[in-house]
């Protein structure tokens, strides 16, 4: 029995990541009723989806393998948040058909920069990101100037709420979800995972890995935008001082998510579970009557028996290489 | 005739200048004199013996919270509780000194074992369930500080130690030396960890373990005990930076946070590079590049905005020279 339940989990990176969520939720509602309650799931997933979203983003970067991360992911939804703050809707662009195409195109293009910075100039993955990162902070303490920078519109607002019975947090990340279904119905999806388990195999397979990593670290841009969108309606301001915060948290509900770091496993969906574990532990906390200066030890802890579980479990299959 | 073989001539020249770069960090040294010449040209009072001065030490909080850091890439890993264990080390001193009334040197005892044990925790966990050192010690960073925030209610309250003050103060002198104890102890540890990486058994096992660690085991390296000393050595580094940098701003909770991405800038500008290339000597060049510019710049009123953009570029720049990757139709 226990057998077969840790072969189980082996051989679904996800599964663990899905249990603990389901054991959360179970606890959310025992710790605090009101969660349950569906006048409430709006508001819960507008503050959920930007997390989730840059989890979300953080993954097909890390799927390409070799070493592949992207730690820029933070600082772009960051300078994405600001730019709409402080740009756009101060002089008057705020219309979802101006601000939405842009961010898009500002997330990919960055995403495609990252990209061009491993394959082409041959960066290792972290670094390259990291000169992003600091580019991209800069860039948003640039925008930021001395004040902070505040606003927003009807449909952001939305966004933070419903429109209409859709919770506007649920549309944020379905359509994340939804462009990563379409990219799976291609074969790109399977040269993505042969360029992540081994890209000198694949390369001589001839798929394009070049093509391929670029097009992982744009798809994790593009996402980021839209993260940078539900970012901004939820916070209705510019902050630039948090932008790592949301990289490491990101990164954190990857691992949790069952996608190893070099590259061989991986999913989205795994990924969000990661990333609901990660909330559900905050909100637990913050439900529950630990004293509140404790619930980042306990977060801390969690955090590190959830990643060994999560990733070790995992990693358990492989061959030992050392 | 004669094209063919001028142009040979020059890709040989090109190779040996490539190839001297990668044994020496001629490009830092030389960025190290043309920046700090451009001050000298364009800023009033560079050279005058407080400016020095303070450079200095801000690249000696620099280079103690790279140190580590170094330890860890030279041995193929990368260390992310850089900045949660500075941030304990300003702490506890702060905190057992002030209002626990410790001595000091049981402040720094308990210091350094908080060290060891976070830092092994790094290390045995991530050799032995196989997982990303990146994802272990940023999950072992967010314990450190989730106990920091517990232990002192979220605020730290009481004063460092005056020793930790006058150790940093800028116009304190060492044994007659006209520089503060800071920067003396940065190059004492500068010296130790050249020695120590170049020419004892545990420096070439890092440097075995970073460039192959399947090689490494087959030579009788003990890997998973050299990879925790790396992330051991890299805690308690940085706790002890931690220490210091409390004289300078007052123990904090987030004292270390900006520390975590500018020590790994300083290692990867020096020109250490992932799994075995470089050594702490890059570092303390790449300490001073960073603090040469971001003096540079301050002093013609870049915001810190700006400052952060040229850490990027500057990073690109050096890797963009010698640091890349093989091309993958080279690794069939």
């Amino acid at each position: 029995m226990t057998r077969a339940v840790t072969r189980f989990l082996r051989t679904r990176p996800y599964a663990f990541a899905l249990v603990l969520l389901a054991a959360l939720l179970i606890a959310n509602i025992i710790a605090q009723p009101s969660f349950a309650n569906p006048s409430n799931w709006p508001e819960t997933l507008a503050i959920f989806a930007p997390f989730a979203v840059a989890a979300l983003a953080s993954t097909p970067a890390i799927m390409s393998g070799g070493g592949g991360i992207d730690i820029s992911i933070g600082p772009l939804m960051t300078v994405i948040d600001m730019v709409i703050v402080a740009d756009l809707l101060p002089h008057g662009l705020g219309s979802p058909w101006i601000v939405v195409p842009l961010c898009l195109v500002m997330g990919a293009a960055v995403g495609a920069l990252n990209g061009a910075l491993v394959t082409v100039l041959r960066f290792q993955p972290v670094v390259a990101t990291l000169c992003m990162n600091f580019i991209l902070t800069g860039l948003a303490t640039q925008i930021e100037g001395s004040t902070t920078p505040q606003g927003a519109t009807w449909w952001t607002d939305d966004l933070a709420s419903s429109f209409g019975p859709i919770p506007g947090g649920l549309i944020v990340i379905v359509v994340v979800l939804a462009i990563w279904l379409a990219l799976s119905r291609t074969a790109y999806l399977r040269n993505l995972y042969a360029t992540g388990g081994d890209d000198a195999t694949a390369f001589s397979a001839g798929v394009d890995v070049t093509r391929v990593r670029i097009l992982a670290y744009t798809t994790g841009g593009l996402f980021a935008g839209i993260g940078g969108l539900a970012l901004m309606a939820v916070l209705r301001e510019g902050e630039a001082g948090d932008a790592t915060m949301y990289t490491l948290v990101a990164l954190a509900a990857v691992a949790l998510g069952g996608t190893a770091f070099s590259g061989k496993r991986g999913s989205l969906l795994g990924t969000l579970c990661g990333a609901g574990c990660m909330y559900l532990i905050t909100n637990v906390l913050s439900a529950s009557r630990v004293p509140d200066t404790w619930t980042d030890a306990i977060y801390g802890a969690l955090l590190l028996i959830a990643v060994i579980f999560g990733a070790g479990l995992a990693n358990a299959t492989q061959a030992r290489t050392t | 005739m004669t094209t063919i073989s001028a142009v040979s001539r020059q890709l040989a020249s090109r190779h040996h200048v490539a190839d001297l770069q990668r044994r020496f960090p001629l490009l830092q040294i030389a960025a190290l004199a043309v920046l700090y010449l451009v001050g000298a040209a364009t800023v009033p009072g560079w050279t005058t013996r407080s400016t020095l001065s303070s450079m200095l030490v801000m690249a000696a909080f620099l280079g103690l919270a790279g140190a580590g850091q170094t330890i860890v890439v030279l041995g193929g890993g990368i260390d992310f509780s850089v900045g949660a264990f500075i941030s304990a080390g300003g702490v506890f001193i702060t905190e057992l000194t002030s209002v626990d009334n410790w001595p000091a040197w049981a402040a720094l005892l308990l210091c350094l074992a908080v060290a060891v044990a976070g830092g092994s925790l790094n290390g045995l966990i991530s050799y032995r369930f196989r997982i990303e050192s990146l994802v272990v010690t940023l999950a072992v960073g967010a314990l450190v500080t989730g106990v920091l925030t517990g232990w002192t209610s979220g605020a730290v309250s009481g004063t460092p130690p005056t020793w930790t003050d006058s150790a940093v103060s800028v116009i304190n002198d060492t044994f007659g030396l006209p520089v503060p104890p800071i920067v003396v102890i940065w190059a004492v540890l500068a010296v130790v960890a050249g020695v120590v990486l170049a020419r004892t058994r545990a420096g070439r096992s890092l440097y075995l373990n970073g460039t192959n660690p399947v090689a490494a085991k087959r030579a009788l390296v003990r890997t998973g005990w050299t990879w925790t000393a790396g992330f051991v050595a890299s805690a308690v580094l940085a706790t002890f930076a931690g220490i210091l940098l409390a004289g300078e701003g007052g123990g904090n909770l987030d004292a270390g946070d900006p520390y975590l991405f500018q020590a790994l800038t300083a290692v990867i500008v020096g020109g250490t590079m992932f799994g075995g290339r470089g050594d702490y000597w890059r570092t303390v060049l790449g300490a001073l590049i960073l603090t040469v510019v971001s003096y540079l710049l301050e002093a013609h009123n870049y915001s810190t905005g700006v400052q952060e953009m040229v850490y990027g570029l500057l990073i690109m720049i050096v890797v963009a020279v010698y640091g890349r990757e093989r091309k993958i139709r080279d690794r069939v």
